[in-house]
């Protein structure tokens, strides 16, 4: 049908530039002969419209003319008088859309001015459109928001009128603040942001008069009533089948926090007055505070939302007022109702509709202007008719005898009024109005009441709630809600002082951090249990605190948290394969992704009881261990944070983590001493069809691919290196000298796909060079991962000091890197750009396994500095260490151990994985308790030289960490270890183990084994300094 | 039946509102010395023979306020990230908005990502191959258009809400109202029964599930597998566990 009217249009042959004043000319023609609507002529007039935007535009952009003489003729009302015919509802929406494209696309400013002038644009706006229409809807609340973009400091006078106290864009656009329809509301909220940006005096002076109350009173009402409904969502839920219409509660929620900041952060401070006022006496503090203590809502609901608020709103004096509340206020004048002091505050529903409400407040005239806005001052006239009405009236006298106290009305107004229902109703004590609250937090007559009380007697119910929530014996639903909450009170912008060192008398002020801290501890300890209750978000966010709260603090409360645990579970299905990947793996998603506590709290799920199972779709870091292999990953988790913690705390450094560090692998180019080593030549045909001659070498961690260096001898450019233990072999079928390889990239982002960094077949020379390079690279790959595994077993030790690391069992490693083990295999120094003259040979001819390269043996040679008696297993497995890693067993150890002599065991010839340090000097403990101590739970006191207690750890970890096929032999190794211990307890004593004290603290360890029937072992470990 | 989506375009300045009136008012033709855009827009099209009506909101002009685009993507199903060939900048800016676009929205939202301006070849400054590489490694759909000669925009917003048509069949979409809305709408639409081929009391029995499904945005596991409906589909797939 446009085609049609186009091409009647075009047909007249008057002009062939459709974008010109004289067509312009022409359409103002078509308009005149058609004023009224008809079925026959609304196509035509519809593209008349169209063509007429689609000239002014151009007119704006390259001829001036086309806007004076649309002026001159007032084309605007003829849209009008078209609109105002009841042209149906085809074009209303052509209408409105030509209006939207023409006020967004003018970029000239008298332009613009010529069209809002006349006041047609008012007249649009205030058009009775049929608003059922979602259409109509659309386009309508789209038009009024191009042109609240338009807004500015001139314009406004265009809408806002002085004189008769009209603001159309605004009050019309408000009406729709709670549409169904979320788009609707979205651009409701840009309206009203864009106008208060303006800053127009006399404009904001309006608003706040004549509009803020009703429009802010409505909207904490619909923000409240939301709460309500999803309160109502978290009590009713089953099996969480209410999650879905829970986020989308939560969503909404942070929309309204967010829209309030949004306004907060203009920074109009009449506006901001009424807004606190309303936010924090009508809905912060009566309905989420106040459930605290008086389940109105569920108190996880009211923690959960109030970390929302202070995470995201960030307006000082509503932010500290609330906090002040939290921290300080109590329930002192909950009975006292009436009290003048004390005010009321409740979250009630407004007694009419903001619709009514503008419309009384524009009829009303100026009258009222000078007094400082109060609810009650509104429609005080009106014969009211409304249920609600009726019960208001009482409440308004009060209001103007309290002027500007901004409480709601006494409950048996609205009692009367019949909703009651609707209403929740609180009485707290308060600090009265919320401009004093910002200069000063007690009234006189707190001031004389707190005067006649003693501190200690001074009850802080909310605190003590939420001090009280951080118990996690059972669970930690509540706790990761008051932990959320501590942590945006402390983070919020608005607070000048750390708020966790409460505003309260000295001796107070370190007994309640000691609470704190001493809470989070426990937080913590419950996490290391194997059965804690604990999330990983929890445990994460208490890490958070304690480093924040002792660390920032003036004095240190602990000196010093050691916590390490770790529970490995072995299962027939699983062996150290996808072990070494999930550690890998964890510790990469744990720094990737560090915790973002906005991020947390806007997630709808935790809302709901903990649960465990993977099946809710639940994030593994917001739920609960399900089953052995997430129960090793929470496992690792926790072991990783609280590594971290303590090394922090202790202000350490990470030497061991993560096992794999960019900066120590082979690069691309990196030029390497190949003498000696293990070549072999081979084709490389990559999947795209290039081909390259390169040398296939083998590395400890990675697999190269070198071509010759043209300056020297026997040294090679590296044209591709990449991870031996994300390779994969296979054969290539109809070619025996061929092999295929892929090696793919650890994915870091979930959202991509794992990308192969190669992906080509090697031909190799013969069918026997092929063989030979499979077999290596093979071994290479169960190399590679042995020797992350033993560094993870050696990791595991966590060391109180990780300097005076013992020397592991890893002799040969010993003195390369006196950390642990190596990261890498080439010694930085013997990179070529380093240092070219370094020309040892770095495959090393110790190495037995035929063409396999191996880390050379240098400790051998160069006794350990840090092992005082020199082991005497650092050279045994020097000559078979390749060999003896894949044959090496457990059963060698346990006689060894059970039977060696008070003074110190020797296992010899251990593989590497499974070698404990060099002096496994375990003890007893000699502690009062040593009598009740059994198989499954011994209690060791670590000895004065903390490290000796970790080879033990070690040990038992090692031994957990081994292949499935060990770990028969191992559960009986460790049970005679235990027997062993429990046994010479008085060789303890002999060793002088004893309690330390570390300065004024007493510390202990914790040492625990249980071993399980099954082949299921569970190590745990734990050491603590309090 | 008629369905609504929100789709939100964002990254500004990149003649993105051209390439929505180009998509969503036919009428106003590309023409060398007029640029003409629109921030809102609603187009019917459709899709597997079934007519689906697209609503495209701009967040163009609001991104200082953080709650306005944050409810944008929210109440979005797809989302169009539009970039310059021309602008390397804009090109760069897209990692900023694509974490933003992801993290305030529904995980499923459908992103495409648009490089427009494919008319200017001579002033290229960001390769296809850039484009299509960022699209890889994210997820994303990718496409050249061009608002000046049309080319390819029609497509670019077909694919998107096909996309997300196929999201919802496969019942993976349910982020919002609308959503939702629809799903019951249908439900509760009797004429489709007839056409299943299933006894009296077995529709009865799926009509429940169907409709307990449709209450809650996210239904749970073993309704999802359950009613593996096709909504506008004729045809239920009815599977039991």
């Amino acid at each position: 049908m446009f085609g049609r009217s186009r091409s009647w249009v075009g047909g007249q042959g008057k002009t062939k530039n459709i974008h010109s004043l004289d067509h312009l000319k022409y359409l103002y023609h078509v308009l005149t002969k058609n004023t009224t609507v008809t079925d026959h002529n609304r196509n035509l007039l519809v593209e008349t419209i169209r063509s007429i935007t689609e000239n002014l535009i151009w007119g704006d952009q390259n001829d001036s003319s086309v806007f004076d003489f649309f002026l001159e003729k007032n084309m605007f009302a003829f849209f009008l008088n078209i609109l105002r015919q009841k042209s149906g509802r085809y074009v209303c929406v052509q209408l409105l859309q030509t209006l939207n494209i023409l006020f967004e696309n003018i970029s000239h400013e008298t332009s613009l001015y010529y069209l809002l002038s006349n006041n047609h644009v008012n007249s649009i706006i205030v058009h009775k459109f049929d608003f059922s229409d979602e259409e109509i809807m659309a386009y309508y609340i789209s038009f009024l928001k191009t042109l609240s973009l338009k807004l500015n400091n001139h314009t406004v006078h265009f809408f806002y009128n002085e004189h008769t106290n009209d603001f159309a864009l605004y009050t019309e656009a408000i009406k729709f603040f709670n549409h169904p329809e979320s788009m609707v509301r979205i651009a409701v909220r840009t309206i009203t942001l864009n106008v208060y940006k303006v800053d127009n005096q006399h404009m904001l002076h309006y608003i706040r008069d004549k509009t803020a109350v009703p429009y802010f009173s409505n909207l904490v009402w619909f923000i409240g009533s939301h709460v309500i409904e999803l309160d109502k969502c978290v009590q009713t839920d089953e099996e969480h089948k209410n999650r879905g219409k829970l986020s989308d509660l939560v969503a909404e929620h942070l929309d309204h926090l967010h829209y309030l900041n949004d306004i907060l952060i203009i920074n109009c401070e009449f506006l901001n007055d009424v807004l606190t006022d309303h936010l924090l006496n009508r809905l912060f503090l009566p309905l989420y505070v106040y459930s605290l203590v008086n389940r109105k809502i569920n108190p996880q609901v009211s923690l959960y939302l109030l970390s929302q608020v202070f995470l995201i709103i960030h307006y000082q004096p509503l932010v500290n007022a609330l906090a002040d509340v939290i921290l300080n206020g109590d329930l002192s004048k909950f009975t006292r109702s009436s009290a003048s002091v004390g005010g009321v505050r409740r979250f009630t529903k407004p007694p009419e509709s903001l619709e009514r409400s503008l419309e009384m407040s524009r009829h009303r005239g100026r009258k009222r202007t000078q007094k400082r806005p109060n609810y009650k001052n509104l429609g005080e006239d009106e014969d009211d008719e409304r249920a609600g009405g009726g019960g208001g009236g009482g409440e308004r006298e009060k209001g103007k005898g309290t002027e500007g106290g901004g409480g709601g009305g006494s409950s048996k107004g609205s009692r009367a009024s019949g909703e009651t229902a609707e209403e929740i109703e609180m009485v707290v004590m308060e600090k009265c109005k919320v401009s004093e609250l910002t200069e000063q937090n007690i009234t006189d007559e707190e001031k004389t009441a707190a005067a006649t009380r003693t501190h200690a007697q001074r009850s802080r119910p909310f605190l003590d709630m939420v001090y009280s929530a951080l118990d996690c014996t059972s669970d930690d639903y509540h706790a990761l809600f008051v932990l959320c909450l501590l942590y945006a009170v402390s983070h919020s912008k608005g607070q000048p002082y750390l708020r966790l060192q409460l505003p309260v008398p000295d001796q107070e002020r370190s007994s309640y951090s000691l609470v704190l801290v001493e809470r989070l501890i426990r937080v913590m300890s419950q996490a290391a249990q194997p059965d804690g209750k604990v999330r990983l978000a929890t445990l994460e966010l208490s890490c958070l605190l304690l480093k924040q709260s002792v660390l920032s603090g003036s004095h240190c409360i602990i000196k010093d948290v050691h916590l390490a645990c770790l529970e490995v579970h072995s299962t027939q299905t699983r062996g150290e394969e996808i072990f070494l990947d999930m550690f890998e793996d964890e510790y990469r998603s744990m720094t990737s992704k560090p915790l973002n506590v906005e991020y947390l709290m806007m997630d709808a799920s935790i809302l709901l009881p903990p649960t465990g199972t993977p099946l809710t779709g639940i994030d593994f870091v917001k739920r609960l261990p399900c089953g052995d292999v997430e129960k090793t990953r929470r496992a690792i988790r926790v072991f990783f944070m609280l590594r971290s913690l303590s090394l922090q705390l202790q202000g350490e450094p990470e030497t061991q983590l993560p096992l794999t560090r960019p900066e120590d692998l082979i690069k691309t180019d990196d030029v390497l001493d190949l003498n000696n080593s293990d070549l072999i030549a081979c084709m490389v045909v990559s999947k795209d069809g290039g081909q390259a001659q390169r040398f296939l070498a083998v590395d400890v961690y990675q697999m190269s691919l070198v071509e010759p260096e043209t300056k020297r001898l026997g040294w090679g450019v590296v044209k591709f290196a990449g991870l031996l233990q994300d390779m994969q072999v296979s054969g290539v079928e109809d070619d025996s000298r061929a092999l295929n390889i892929v090696i793919h990239k650890p994915s870091s982002n979930p959202h991509a796909k794992p990308l192969p960094i190669l992906q080509a077949n090697f031909i190799f020379a013969d069918h026997i060079r092929c063989i030979i390079a499979k077999q290596r690279l093979a071994k290479g790959r169960i190399q590679a991962r042995r020797m992350k595994m033993q560094r993870i077993a050696a990791l595991l030790d966590l060391p109180v000091q990780p300097s005076a690391t013992e020397v592991l069992g890893f002799g040969q490693t010993a003195s390369a890197s006196p950390g642990g083990l190596p990261f890498r295999f080439y010694e930085q120094s013997r990179r070529a750009p380093n240092d070219p003259t370094a020309n040892r040979s770095v495959f090393a001819s110790v190495d037995k396994v035929p063409g396999f390269a191996v880390a050379h043996c240098v400790s051998q040679h160069s006794p350990s500095p840090l092992s005082s008696p020199s082991p005497p297993s650092s050279g045994s497995g020097s000559t078979g260490r390749c060999d003896s890693v894949t044959a090496s067993t457990i059963s060698a150890q346990s006689p060894t151990v059970s039977s060696s002599p008070a003074g110190s065991v020797h296992p010899p010839a251990l593989a590497p994985s499974l070698t404990p340090a060099s002096q496994p000097t375990i003890s007893l403990l000699t502690d009062n308790s040593a009598d009740t101590l059994s198989v499954e739970s011994l209690t060791l006191l670590p000895p004065a030289d903390p490290p000796h207690l970790h080879p033990c750890a070690s040990h038992i970890v090692r031994a957990c960490v081994c292949d499935v096929n060990e770990s028969k032999r191992l559960l009986e190794a460790s049970q005679h270890l235990c027997l062993h211990m429990k046994k010479d307890s008085f060789y303890s004593q002999k060793m002088g183990w004893k309690p330390v004290k570390l300065g004024a603290r007493s510390t202990f360890g914790f040492f625990c084994t249980q071993v399980c029937p099954v082949v299921c072992m569970r190590v745990f470990f734990f050491c603590f300094v309090f | 039946v008629t369905f609504f989506y929100t789709v939100c375009v964002c990254v500004s300045g990149v003649g993105k509102s051209c390439l929505l009136l180009q998509f969503t008012d036919k009428r106003f033709q590309p023409v060398h010395d007029l640029t003409i855009g629109v921030e809102f827009g609603a187009r019917m099209i459709t899709i597997d023979g079934k007519q689906i009506k697209l609503q495209i909101w701009d967040t163009a002009g609001q991104e200082s306020f953080r709650s306005i685009t944050r409810s944008y993507y929210r109440g979005a199903a797809g989302a169009l990230l539009v970039y310059d060939i021309t602008r390397r900048d804009t090109f760069n800016h897209l990692t900023t908005w694509l974490e933003d676009a992801r993290q305030h929205s529904n995980s499923n939202m459908v992103i495409m990502l648009i490089g427009n301006k494919s008319d200017l070849e001579s002033r290229r400054e960001v390769k296809k191959e850039e484009g299509e590489a960022f699209a890889r490694e994210h997820g994303l759909i990718f496409m050249e258009t061009s608002a000046k000669t049309a080319s390819n925009v029609e497509e670019a917003f077909i694919n998107t809400a096909k996309e997300i048509y196929e999201k919802i069949q496969e019942g993976v979409f349910d982020i919002n109202n609308e959503v939702r809305r629809t799903r019951k709408a249908f439900f509760t639409h009797s004429a489709s029964w007839t056409e299943c081929g299933l006894s009296a009391s077995k529709q009865q029995s799926i009509s429940e599930e169907l409709l307990e499904a449709g209450k809650c945005a996210m239904p749970p596991p073993h309704l999802i597998t359950c009613c593996l409906c096709r909504l506008w589909g004729r045809i239920f797939i009815y599977v039991t566990m």
